[in-house]
């Protein structure tokens, strides 16, 4: 009797399972699921499902083999790109002359484009996509925000995408339609950033902005069905994309740039560029016998990944590493007495923090615990300290070198989209991700523009702004940032500007002319390593 | 004995002590060993020692004085250092000012309302009820800082005696902020054990935690002992808060995870002894700096230095001789009346189960904004993963509900599930793969088993702590157990009878399914001879060892097959998740939070898992609404019980220690027509006469006529006849 209260249970259970899943319900949401397994499929099944030649000739080659400067000038072929621009690029390296380039965005700072025939007249506007009406464009900016322990982590993402929205939508709109933004909140949760991927898919035209730390699985975003049933996949122009499965997003195109090549099987061997033009110019201009210790992030894979290239970088070009330790969120200040022991043993004269503003502030604020000179090393740190927040450490941080990849904040005179982009986000010193994400929001509307001007406003669909943003080889947010190019992972921006803390604000140090980048591409070295099994420990 | 410790302890002893030589030996960094160096890590060492020497002290202290663990001593520092940050730095208090209203007026405050509030009405509770509060109470803290203070922005809080200036050694020098803070927290400890050994109220501290009742008979007054116990434990708390957030940064994860090191301090010193926690605390700071210092572990174990603390907290939890434990607490267990249920109940609730999943995720039933079948992919993906985390949190059933064994590592558990089902299915995604994963997984339990066989109580849950701790720090990051992935799915979609559920509908209802009969085998387990040995290890060890129970076999199946459920768990989970976070994915705040909703609900009730959707579902339904507009209150509302929701829920185990489903099951039974033993049972309380409290045995004041009553009643020598109203009492 017992065994047959058993048997009785599992095959009622089991009978019970059959018939829960014998059908599939898709149908009922109206919007047909990821049902094919491209998931798996390499890059050249996903471009072969796209139906794209140009993706076929152009994305796939370019992904492996590097793309030179000439094969770009070929591929733009977009009238709408300005032509000098496209002359430059057709230059054989991308070098002093991007500088020029940068000059005459000074001299008249440059807006966005004003077709001179009015697209929006006599044209009868349609539905053309998931997310876009005749009246509005929906995209969705996802940002880790709301985590119990970290809120209002990427918030700036948010109101970036807002202001910039807000913008478009008081110069006249987009693609002849207002824009209306969708808030997802990844929660610094993988399932929530997947849930933002599907929220995009069913809801909005496109991801704007996108600051979600872990979009581990992209098979959603790169899946997602349009409106006509074609598993294509939402553009995503996001701003950071720390994981490689977001990096090699085949609809994913983030303005800090990956640097990386794509596609990546997750470990081995990896080819990055790297911007090495801040230090060359403290080679060049400080001390030429650099030495001293880098500290790598080594909280996750991705974050020693995409430190490591940077120090084995410096050491292409001269620099001595005295000790690259591994610092987490976790680590004490007075542990940095550790580091500043290698700096005492190995008489260092440069010390260079992959981490954020925070563990700068801890370095340095040991050093003067341990009566270390701090007049005796170079410090160093990259975007992450160019915060208020690093600024109010006070005394403890001052001669610290910052080097960012755009035109810093206060330059609101030596650039339109900058000065703009101030002016909406009401803030005098936002976070970088408020600017990242309105350069993605320019990126976006540069696109959709191209797409306008080339074809009308009813062409704007997720295939014609995927097709044109993977053939864009040069964007610069109208010259507030330095040029990029989105038809591969892999090329860096090659600019820069370099601060310095002084008297408690940031100061211009290099190059010396407000409104300049210095874009040489010397500034780049480019690296074939196993970056996580470079990382000691 | 061999130096003063036990043969066994001894040896263990040497095994760790050649185990981190070797370690030390393969990972040598090759750094100069100076002199200089050496010194300057050694104070480090020693200074970090301090600080969490001074969280250890007051866990011990509050241990020795109420009897309570207290999970929550980190987020009072937490909270803390954040009042301090509010007042000094961004109100601009003077240091001294903000100091003093933090740890001299807000923080015994607290801790007073923690004990007036809940702590007391926990005087009587299980261990496990005692735990899960104090860790709900961490929860709450956290959230709340994180809600008032925006606890995104960078915040620096400044070093109390400056640190620029100190005492000259060579080249470098030691700051006077370290040197004070380090005699500051000797001095605490040596403070607190005068306190405690030497003194009336000490003496008094400690004898109520032993014997209430006889301490209140000899003078002492066990509720103003108690709230100072808690005022005392709450200051050094946010003392250590207040002086280790310049160390760290104001960072309200960063700064609680320090707890689990004064854990293992606290644990080093047997949770009683003060000498010996600070002695713990500084040699984990020595290892820690000199680890740091000296060895590299690669990007494998990267995380190596920061699980020292764990592996400490573990190896000394399982070697050292246990304190007593549970003292005076017996006799007031509850008294055990579930019925078991029948094995057509336990069908009828799994197939009633399956039905509402169906009708969830099918669109069946059509109830406006709360109509599931509308809801898109976000929501199915979100209840998708809850549904895995309550498949995890079933396994909790019969471990830590029935044989009453603590266990704070459900994730470690599925984790390992996972990594097996991925070394053995690969990128197949074979189903058939996961009932090896199921037998595979037994074998870790029961290897957690053999130490635990000899622990109970609070020790087992710090050694399930600290076994979580280092295996999502050592084990789960390396490369080869969850190797990141450049593309697609790092877990593929599971293939079954030919069917491949790449669609989240029907996963759904996989996952349901093998809830069901999850549930179900429990049922059947309940009833079975393994089922009633769970229970009586739970109740008495003794006693059932005097029966002939083998405990500790008894232990290790339990613990097999709450592993074998929770590595089954842990496969659909990671293939919800599609790629699993090697990292934050198995948190212990995550375990935490799964362990507090299963404990809220009831664990020791089956279907107590299933709660655990219902915060996606709450979550679901705020986006519902947040897209029908205008009903910005509820959105808030939901928010609020989303963040707040599991930490008030386990507190109301305070008032309800068996969790909302076993409450729920007995409003509901009494309905069901064959259950007269629930409506008996209803009658029987509604009749009872509720006694009332007896308060301190009159020492305070005279009792009352109807405390003799009550007292009279209890000692057993009350007679029927004499009047409700009580002695000397007319009846007109």
């Amino acid at each position: 009797m017992k065994h047959l209260r058993w048997i009785i249970g599992l095959l009622a259970i089991l009978a019970l399972v059959a018939a829960a899943c014998g059908g599939n319900d898709d149908d009922d949401t109206g919007a047909p699921a990821p049902d094919a397994a491209p998931t798996e499929a390499p890059v050249d099944d996903m471009a072969d499902d796209m139906g794209d030649d140009s993706m076929d000739d152009s994305m796939d080659d370019d992904m492996d083999d590097d793309m030179g400067a000439d094969d770009m000038a070929d591929d733009m072929g977009d009238d709408s790109m300005d032509d000098s621009m496209a002359d430059d690029m057709g230059d054989d390296s991308m070098d002093d002359s991007m500088d020029d380039d940068m000059d005459d965005a000074d001299a008249e700072p440059v807006a966005t484009e004003e077709p001179e025939v009015d697209p929006c007249a006599n044209v009868d506007l349609e539905a053309t996509d998931i997310g876009i009406t005749s009246d509005t464009i929906t995209v969705l900016v996802m940002a880790d925000v709301g985590s119990p322990l970290a809120p209002g982590l990427f918030q700036g993402s948010i109101d970036g995408v807002k202001a910039w929205a807000d913008h478009v939508n008081a110069e006249g709109g987009l693609a002849c339609r207002q824009i209306e933004v969708l808030e997802h909140d990844s929660a610094i949760n993988p399932t929530e950033t997947t849930n933002g991927f599907l929220v995009a898919c069913e809801e909005a035209f496109a991801l704007v902005g996108t600051t979600a730390l872990f979009a581990l699985d992209t098979t959603d975003l790169q899946t997602c069905s349009d409106a006509h049933g074609n598993d294509i996949g939402v553009p995503d122009f996001a701003y950071i994309t720390t994981e490689p499965p977001h990096q090699c997003s085949v609809v994913t195109f983030a303005t800090s740039r990956p640097n990386s090549a794509c596609p990546y099987a997750g470990s081995g061997p990896r080819t990055v560029q790297s911007q090495v033009g801040h230090v060359q110019w403290l080679q060049e201009n400080i001390n030429p016998d650099l030495n001293g210790v880098y500290l790598i992030p080594n909280d996750l894979p991705s974050t020693i990944s995409s430190s490591m290239p940077q120090v084995r970088s410096f050491q292409e070009i001269g620099v001595v590493i005295d000790g690259e330790p591994g610092i987490s969120g976790f680590t004490t200040q007075s542990e940095y007495g550790a580091f500043i022991q290698i700096m005492r043993d190995s008489n260092s004269n440069f010390a260079y923090s992959g981490s954020d503003d925070q563990s700068m502030i801890k370095w340095r604020s040991e050093a003067e615990a341990q009566g270390f000179d701090a007049e005796s090393a170079i410090w160093m740190c990259q975007l992450a300290c160019y915060t208020p927040s690093f600024l109010e450490a006070g005394d403890v941080i001052e001669g610290t070198y910052t080097w960012i990849w755009f035109l810093p904040f206060h330059e609101t005179e030596h650039n339109q989209e900058l000065a703009d982009f101030m002016e909406a986000i009401d803030n005098p010193f936002p976070p970088a991700w408020a600017a990242g994400s309105w350069a993605d929001g320019v990126l976006f509307e540069q696109v959709v523009n191209d797409i306008v001007a080339e074809s009308g406003p009813n062409a704007v669909t997720r295939q014609a702004v995927l097709d044109s943003a993977r053939g864009l080889t040069s964007f610069d947010v109208n010259g507030w940032w330095g040029p990029a190019d989105y038809s591969t992972t892999q090329n860096i921006m090659p600019c820069f500007m370099l601060m310095q803390v002084q008297n408690n604000e940031f100061v211009r140090v290099y190059p010396e002319s407000p409104g300049e980048l210095d874009c040489n591409a010397d500034n780049v070295v480019e690296l074939t390593l196993d970056w996580l099994e470079e990382f000691g420990g | 004995m061999i130096l003063g410790l036990r043969p066994p302890v001894a040896f263990a002893a040497l095994l760790a002590g050649v185990a981190a030589v070797v370690i030390a030996i393969f990972n040598w960094k090759g750094a100069p060993v100076t002199s200089e160096t050496f010194l300057v890590t050694t104070y480090i060492g020693l200074f970090l020692g301090a600080l969490w020497a001074m969280y250890a002290t007051g866990l011990v202290v509050v241990y020795t004085t109420t009897g309570v663990f207290n999970f929550a001593q980190g987020a009072i520092g937490v909270f803390s250092a954040f009042l301090y940050w509010e007042l000094h730095v961004n109100r601009g208090w003077h240091s001294i000012l903000a100091l003093f209203v933090v740890v001299a007026m807000f923080a015994p405050a607290l801790g007073v309302l923690l004990d007036v509030v809940i702590m007391r009405r926990l005087r009587t509770a299980s261990l496990v009820v005692q735990l899960m509060v104090t860790v709900a109470i961490m929860v709450l803290l956290l959230s709340v800082v994180g809600d008032i203070w925006e606890a995104d922005t960078p915040r620096r809080v400044p070093y109390l005696f400056g640190i620029e200036n100190g005492i000259d050694l060579g080249p470098s020098q030691l700051p006077w902020h370290r040197l004070i803070v380090f005699l500051v927290a000797i001095a605490i400890a040596v403070a607190m054990r005068f306190l405690l050994r030497r003194t009336r109220i000490g003496t008094a501290m400690r004898a109520v935690v032993d014997n209430r009742e006889l301490a209140a008979l000899n003078g002492a007054r066990p509720n103003v002992v108690s709230s100072t116990s808690w005022a005392l434990g709450s200051m050094l708390g946010a003392l250590g808060g207040i002086l280790i957030a310049p160390e760290l940064g104001l960072d309200p994860a960063t700064l609680n995870n320090v707890v689990i090191i004064a854990f293992a301090a606290a644990a080093f010193g047997a949770l009683r002894n003060l000498p010996m926690a600070v002695v713990g605390a500084m040699l984990i700071g020595l290892l820690r700096a000199h680890t740091g210092a000296w060895l590299d572990f690669g990007p494998d174990y990267r995380f190596a230095h920061l699980a020292v603390a764990p592996l400490i907290l573990l190896f000394v939890v399982i070697a050292l001789p246990q304190a007593r434990l549970e003292v005076g607490r017996l006799a007031h267990h509850l008294r055990r009346h579930e019925r078991y249920t029948k094995w057509w109940e336990g069908l009828i609730g799994c197939g009633v189960v399956i039905l509402l999943a169906v009708a969830f995720s099918g669109g069946w039933l059509d109830f406006g904004v709360w109509d599931p079948g509308a809801w898109g992919s976000r929501e199915l993906n979100s209840a998708n993963e809850a549904m895995a985390f309550a498949l995890i949190g079933l396994s909790l059933v019969p471990l830590i509900g029935w044989a009453g064994q603590i266990n704070f590592a459900p994730l470690a558990f599925a984790g390992f599930g996972a990594f097996v089902y991925l070394k053995l299915a690969g990128d197949t995604g074979n189903g058939y793969w996961i009932i090896v994963v199921g037998l595979l997984c037994a074998p870790l339990g029961a290897l957690v088993a053999l130490p635990a066989a000899r622990l109970r109580g609070l020790y087992l849950a710090l050694m399930t702590m600290a076994f979580a701790q280092a295996m999502s720090l050592i084990f789960f990051p390396h490369s080869w157990v969850m190797p990141t992935i450049g593309v697609g799915r790092q877990f593929p979609h599971i293939e079954l009878f030919g069917v491949t559920f790449d669609d989240r509908r029907g996963f759904f209802l996989v996952m349901v399914s093998v809830f069901a009969i999850f549930v179900y085998g429990l049922v059947l387990l309940r009833r079975s001879r393994y089922g009633r040995r769970w229970m009586a290890i739970n109740d008495s060890q003794a006693a059932a060892a005097t029966l002939g129970v083998p405990v500790v076999w008894t232990k290790v199946v339990v613990y097999a097959v709450s592993a074998s459920m929770a590595g089954i768990a842990g496969v659909f989970w990671a293939t919800v998740s599609g790629n699993v976070d090697s990292v934050q994915g198995f948190d212990l705040l995550i375990g935490f939070n799964i362990v507090l909703l299963v404990a809220a609900a009831g664990v020791s009730i089956p279907m107590a898992g299933i709660f655990l959707i219902f915060i996606p579902l709450f979550t679901g339904l705020g986006h519902r609404l947040e897209d029908a507009g205008n009903v910005g209150y509820l959105v808030t509302l939901l928010d609020i019980m989303t963040t707040y929701g599991p930490g008030l829920m386990v507190l109301g185990m305070v008032f309800n220690p068996r969790g909302a489903i076993f409450e729920m099951g007995r409003g509901f039974a009494p309905i069901l027509p064959w259950r007269s033993d629930a409506r008996a049972e209803i009658a029987a309380e509604n009749a009872q006469k509720r006694e009332p409290e007896i308060g301190e045995l009159g020492i305070e004041r005279p009792f009352t006529p109807e405390e003799v009553i009550a007292i009279d009643r209890r000692l057993g020598i009350l007679d029927d006849v004499v009047p409700k109203e009580g002695y000397g009492t007319s009846r007109s």
